[in-house]
């Protein structure tokens, strides 16, 4: 490697490393995600059959039912997308709380360098997030997540990475509208609707232990892994010019 | 009215009377010389095909131009750009609802249902969902002055999927019909030569439309970015005026 390519890391990971102190002596991202993932999943409890109803046995079941393991894990994955989107809405926020949006845009890097820091931290907290939210979502309804912890693990990486891609892209096109948080939803779930159809296809067939067997599983595995990378490229070029 | 203005006006007088033209050629030959289909394309009812196809011309065309024109933008930071692609992403939005209206009242009957969330529907509700997220971004920016680069930002990437809606119908199975496809010219797209007269002139006419539209629409933006400089500089004028008035 060269000392260029060392320097961006570096510079990267020390911007990385300042938001995730802030967030640490602060705690004014993660916590209110944590409490609203908390809140959505209580409510959810009381809303959706427990766990003994969705494992009973059943013969053949009637056309046009669906499985409610599937219904299961669609509320798992939107709760994460609307947690995570949550906290990313805040990815700019403690820069335009104190005008430090151009001290940022000063820092001697490569924009995509600022992009990757910010992604970096919100990867931080996503992941925090699901650590509470897939166990939790284990207990209450009996999902089965150490038979192939694993696979698991690796699909739920593969989610978040365009998860976090997006997310951080559109949170910067966001924080420049007068209401962030509301602007943020309405780019990012359009375009998030692949990587969520992926996430609950392949996660509700591991979560019933019948593994990455299914017809589908290998065409959503291309879908996320192609969303990955294009993610990734249109973020790295088009940062450059999302913060103005 | 100055000159300038009174002289683009008159500029778009042939593109006007060639429009209307061609759009009342296309519903002649759309009503009174395609045939009507038969019963299990839904008999006359196919005939609103001859709407739905160009429309999602239409809206592919402007946000084609949404894309190049943003990147136009980002790149030579002129207004004129900027202009253009909040036209053009105005009307794609406007031939996307037309498509998204249009398929389901034509589905109803022939597939027994209004919707079906198959590849081509969901891509192309995705594609509409995202160029009202674009319109949006521009409304709300805290400083219109500065809406036009991140809105170029996702006029850029929002472009992606663009192609997919378009391909949806060869990449997955989906319940929208196909049609003939460049690999597979010799796909019997069921239309004979009225019916495809009929389309090419609907498309003609749906073209110089979006043409007249767009031309109009960025002529709005323009004066209306006119305005707002006459204001600026009104206020200039009468905030110079105070001071010498309190002094005297």
């Amino acid at each position: 490697m060269t000392s260029a390519e060392l320097g961006f890391i570096a510079k990267t990971a020390a911007l990385a490393r300042k938001d995730l102190r802030i967030e640490m002596r602060a705690r004014e991202t993660l916590p209110p995600m944590l409490a609203f993932a908390f809140a959505v999943t209580v409510v959810l409890s009381f809303t959706l059959p427990g766990a003994p109803e969705l494992h009973a046995p059943r013969e053949l079941p009637p056309v046009g039912t669906v499985a409610l393991a599937d219904v299961v894990a669609g509320f798992l994955w939107i709760t994460v997308l609307f947690a995570g989107l949550i906290g990313f809405a805040r990815t700019f926020e403690a820069e335009r709380d104190d005008d430090a949006i151009e001290s940022l845009l000063l820092a001697p890097i490569d924009r995509s360098g600022l992009w990757l820091a910010k992604a970096i931290a919100n990867l931080v907290f996503i992941v925090a997030i699901e650590l509470f939210l897939v166990p939790a979502f284990a207990l209450l309804f009996g999902f089965r997540v150490l038979d192939d912890i694993g696979t698991l693990v690796g699909v739920v990486l593969l989610v978040d990475l365009g998860f976090v891609a997006t997310g951080t892209l559109f949170s910067a096109l966001a924080a420049q509208t007068r209401s962030r948080e509301l602007m943020l939803p309405i780019l990012a779930l359009p375009a998030l609707v692949p990587v969520f159809l992926g996430a609950v296809e392949l996660s509700s067939d591991l979560f019933v232990g019948r593994g990455l067997a299914g017809d589908g599983s290998a065409g959503w595995l291309a879908i996320l892994g192609v969303y990955d990378v294009a993610a990734i490229a249109v973020s790295v070029m088009a940062f450059e010019y999302a913060l103005d | 009215m100055d000159a300038s203005s009174r002289a683009s006006t008159r500029s778009l007088l042939p593109l006007g009377i060639a429009t209307w033209v061609s759009v009342a050629v296309a519903l002649a030959l759309i009503f009174f010389y395609a045939r009507e289909a038969d019963l299990s394309m839904g008999g006359q009812l196919q005939r609103i095909f001859y709407f739905h196809v160009p429309s999602a011309w239409v809206a592919y065309l402007s946000f084609g131009i949404v894309f190049l024109a943003s990147i136009a933008y980002l790149r030579t930071a002129n207004r004129r750009w900027d202009l253009v692609a909040e036209a053009a992403a105005e009307i794609g939005v406007l031939f996307t609802t037309l498509v998204l209206i249009t398929g389901p009242i034509w589905a109803r009957p022939v597939w027994g249902t209004w919707w079906q969330w198959d590849a081509r529907l969901t891509s192309a509700l995705v594609m509409w969902l995202t160029y009202v997220g674009y319109l949006f971004l521009r409304g709300l920016a805290l400083d219109p002055a500065r809406a036009g680069k991140p809105a170029a930002v996702l006029g850029v990437a929002g472009f992606v999927n663009v192609p997919i809606v378009h391909f949806s119908v060869q990449w997955w199975r989906t319940l929208h019909p196909s049609g003939p496809t460049p690999a597979d010219l010799a796909r019997d797209s069921g239309l004979g030569g009225p019916e495809l007269t009929a389309f090419f002139a609907s498309l003609v006419a749906f073209t110089l439309l979006f043409a007249l539209l767009l031309s109009l629409r960025v002529r709005l933006g323009r004066a209306r970015e006119a305005l707002e400089v006459r204001e600026l500089q009104r206020e200039q004028l009468r905030n110079r005026a105070i001071p010498t008035s309190v002094t005297t």
